[in-house]
């Protein structure tokens, strides 16, 4: 039998050549361009630059409430990530169950990923606003988002919430791939529940784990706009004021271009960071097939 | 002596030189007015406003059927402007477009922009200033100069709920009118059974109005209308202090429902019963009215609160038109037609009709006076005259401020600091700080 093979010289550029194309015009120029007018300042309407070396990084950081802003953001980022896996791998649990109507079931608690950040910003709206909100009309309590503390944990749920299908649907898939031999020798020798978990299924679900560990983090940093515009738009009193926030007000609404591309340059290295981070420490504890 | 001659030569040439640019500058420039032209206008209002701005222009494009204008609703005031800041820069630009009134010393120093006044003088056709409300005209008038063309014009009013009013054994149709009223009428109104009577959204523009209603300054160089840019804001005074003592101390003591920022929470809270009194945008009558008319209730209107024996008055808030310095001078020309149909008197009666946005011409005003037409709607008269009761005085033509979207969310951070716990004069101090560094920071960005 004779393989058929292809000229390797060039056919395989002409084919990676319209995503790279893509890439290039949407991600490699805009970010090169970024990190380009982070050492300058900008006219917020002509455009016209000014070399400012690293003026805008020192500005930034000699700024308290950017570093306010830092801090929170990476609590915020630690309490969704744990949160999140918690919440989704006990629910894929549950939904690997076999009982009847199990479809149904998935398909209720996997919908909230198809909504985008500022519909699922408005269901909250509906429940926490202090207005005529139904948790604050059921509780008395309706100080949910003009109070610092209960509005960081609610932007938080929400961000948890929002992202709960996604996970799912990775921890149902790792799941189907849990032998059941290997359970089920294991609970002939006398293992509990518990253990079989923990010695077994979490052993096959690390991958998928560190997996969503990853994209986890760069959820809770970039994708927590939407919510936040629309729950408390940084407040009260910036508690709620997380970098991409502080970020999108900074271009949009202050016109400060300079400032905002040295705070999206350090927020792409602080991603970068923590990504790399995490597979030189945590990948070592992940047991691939 | 060769030299010499050159120099004269030289001398001779530059002179008329000179002269013909000088001349060019005042002669209108020959364009031909009925060349078929399409403009782009781009505007903020949302919802049934899309309609009544399509309806407005459709008329202007039946009375000068040469012109075409392409309308289109761009988001929010700060959506539209970042959409022409970046059309500006790839080049194809609105002639007309629509912004917030704290947008203007930004886009007088903005260089994209075309004065109306210098395009009103460069086709010939004049605007009757003296026609406009004073405070309308003064707040866009930069130097002189007219910047930009008003167009929606509004001021915050206290609304109030008539029946619980009576009620709670006040007078309905006196509205309360100095801090101490409303603050006695909200302990009234919480011992007749409200939990906490009054409320209204978080927002900077409430403060500042209420400085202007103490006559005095918010920035420096005279309010930043003078000859040099305003290099600080001056918040943290005694005007400031009085306030956010006030307005905050309601809030500690429970007569005060904190609804966080938006448009959209103390209206409902007004419209559900849940308060009593809101302030709100005198463009809000529309929905207010109709909301408490549902329930059954009669609704009422009144002036800002001032602290007692204060002098001065409101300054206008809404927007205005713009017009870029983009195009040719035939859409130019169009350009300056459009704006000036749309703040002519039929279109403006529409405009007020539709929203509760005042008209801004004294003529406009007449003729609804004439129709009858607050007889059955006092409570659109109300902003009028508060506007009208309001002294001419630099405080009052509203603060002009590069950085005043930005000092906005300083300052409304500060009222929530002061909610949680902070003295006022401190938080106020701390913001005029803040502010002070991005006005520096802006002022030297815009000169580069």
């Amino acid at each position: 039998m004779k393989q058929s093979t292809f000229k390797a010289d060039v056919l395989p550029y002409v084919l990676l050549l319209p995503t790279f194309i893509i890439l290039i015009v949407f991600l490699f120029y805009p970010a090169l361009e970024t990190f380009r007018l982070s050492l300058f300042t900008v006219h917020p309407f002509t455009g016209a630059e000014r070399f400012a070396g690293l003026y805008n990084f020192k500005n930034i950081f000699s700024n308290t409430e950017y570093m306010h802003s830092f801090g929170i953001s990476f609590i915020f980022t630690v309490a969704v990530v744990l949160l999140g896996l918690a919440f989704s791998m006990m629910i894929a649990l549950l939904l690997n169950e076999r009982i009847k109507g199990m479809k149904y079931y998935r398909s209720f608690l996997i919908w909230p990923y198809a909504l985008s950040p500022a519909i699922a910003g408005a269901l909250f709206n509906f429940l926490f606003n202090p207005a005529n909100g139904i948790i604050g009309y059921f509780t008395g309590f309706r100080t949910w988002l003009t109070q610092g503390s209960t509005a960081f944990l609610i932007i938080i749920l929400a961000a948890v919430w929002k992202n709960l299908g996604y996970n799912i649907v990775f921890y149902l898939t790792a799941l189907r791939n849990v032998p059941r031999d290997a359970l089920e020798a294991a609970s002939i020798d006398g293992a509990g529940p518990l253990r079989r978990f923990f010695s077994i299924t979490f052993a096959f679900l690390s991958p998928t784990t560190f997996f969503l560990l990853v994209m986890n983090t760069t959820y809770a940093y970039f994708s927590s706009f939407g919510l936040i515009d629309v729950l408390t738009e940084g407040g009260p009193a910036r508690s709620t004021n997380l970098l991409i926030y502080q970020l999108y007000r900074d271009f949009f609404v202050n016109s400060k271009t300079g400032y905002a591309a040295a705070e999206s340059l350090v927020l792409f290295l602080l991603v970068v960071g923590i990504t790399v981070l995490q597979f030189q420490t945590t990948e070592k504890k992940v047991h691939y097939q | 002596m060769k030299r010499i001659v050159i120099l004269l030569l030289v001398v001779t040439m530059l002179v008329p030189a000179l002269f013909a640019a000088g001349k060019e500058e005042v002669k209108a420039i020959e364009v031909d007015a009925n060349a078929p032209v399409t403009i782009d206008f781009w505007h903020a209002m949302s919802g049934t406003r899309i309609e009544l701005i399509q309806g407005i222009v459709d008329e202007f494009m039946k009375e000068n059927p040469n012109i075409t204008v392409n309308v289109q609703y761009t988001g929010s005031y700060n959506d539209t402007l970042n959409k022409v800041k970046s059309a500006v820069k790839a080049g194809n630009a609105p002639q007309v477009f629509h912004s917030y009134e704290i947008g203007t010393l930004g886009l007088i120093n903005s260089g994209i922009i075309t004065p109306v006044d210098d395009a009103a003088k460069e086709f010939n056709l004049p605007i009757n200033w003296d026609d406009f409300f004073t405070p309308v005209q003064s707040y866009y008038k930069y130097q002189g100069k007219h910047y930009s063309m008003p167009f929606n014009s509004s001021t915050p009013l206290i609304y109030y709920n008539k029946t619980m009013f009576k009620k709670a054994g006040l007078d309905p149709e006196n509205p309360p009118k100095t801090y101490a009223d409303i603050r006695n009428a909200a302990v009234a109104l919480q011992k007749a059974g409200i939990k906490t009577p009054v409320t209204w959204n978080l927002h900077s523009w409430y403060f500042e109005q209420m400085i202007c209603l103490q006559d005095a300054p918010f920035a420096n160089n005279d309010n930043g209308r003078g000859a040099e840019l305003p290099t600080k804001v001056l918040i943290n005074g005694e005007a400031g202090k009085k306030v956010l003592d006030w307005w905050v101390g309601m809030e500690k003591d429970g007569l005060f429902l904190d609804v966080g920022p938006g448009w959209s929470n103390h209206r409902a809270a007004f419209v559900s019963g849940e308060v009593a009194m809101v302030m709100s945008s005198s463009s809000d009558v529309n929905l207010l009215t109709k909301g408490l008319k549902e329930k059954g209730w009669e609704m009422g209107t009144g002036y800002i609160p001032r602290p007692e024996g204060a002098k001065g008055g409101v300054a206008i808030g809404g927007g205005s038109l713009w017009m870029t310095n983009t195009g040719t001078p035939e859409q130019q020309l169009a350009a300056i037609k459009l704006i000036e149909y749309i703040s002519s008197d039929e279109p403006q009666i529409k405009w007020h009709k539709g929203t509760g946005y005042f008209p801004v011409r004294k003529t406009a005003m007449d003729k609804l006076k004439a129709e009858g037409w607050f007889n059955e709607n006092p409570n659109y008269l109300t902003a009028f005259n508060q506007l009208l009761d309001s002294p001419e005085t630099l405080n009052t033509a509203g603060a002009l401020l590069g950085v005043f979207p930005e000092a906005r969310s300083i300052i409304q951070a500060a009222i929530q600091e002061c909610y949680a716990g902070k003295p006022v004069q401190q938080a106020l101090d701390e913001s005029a700080a803040k502010i002070n560094a991005a006005i520096t920071e802006w002022n030297s960005v815009i000169k580069q």
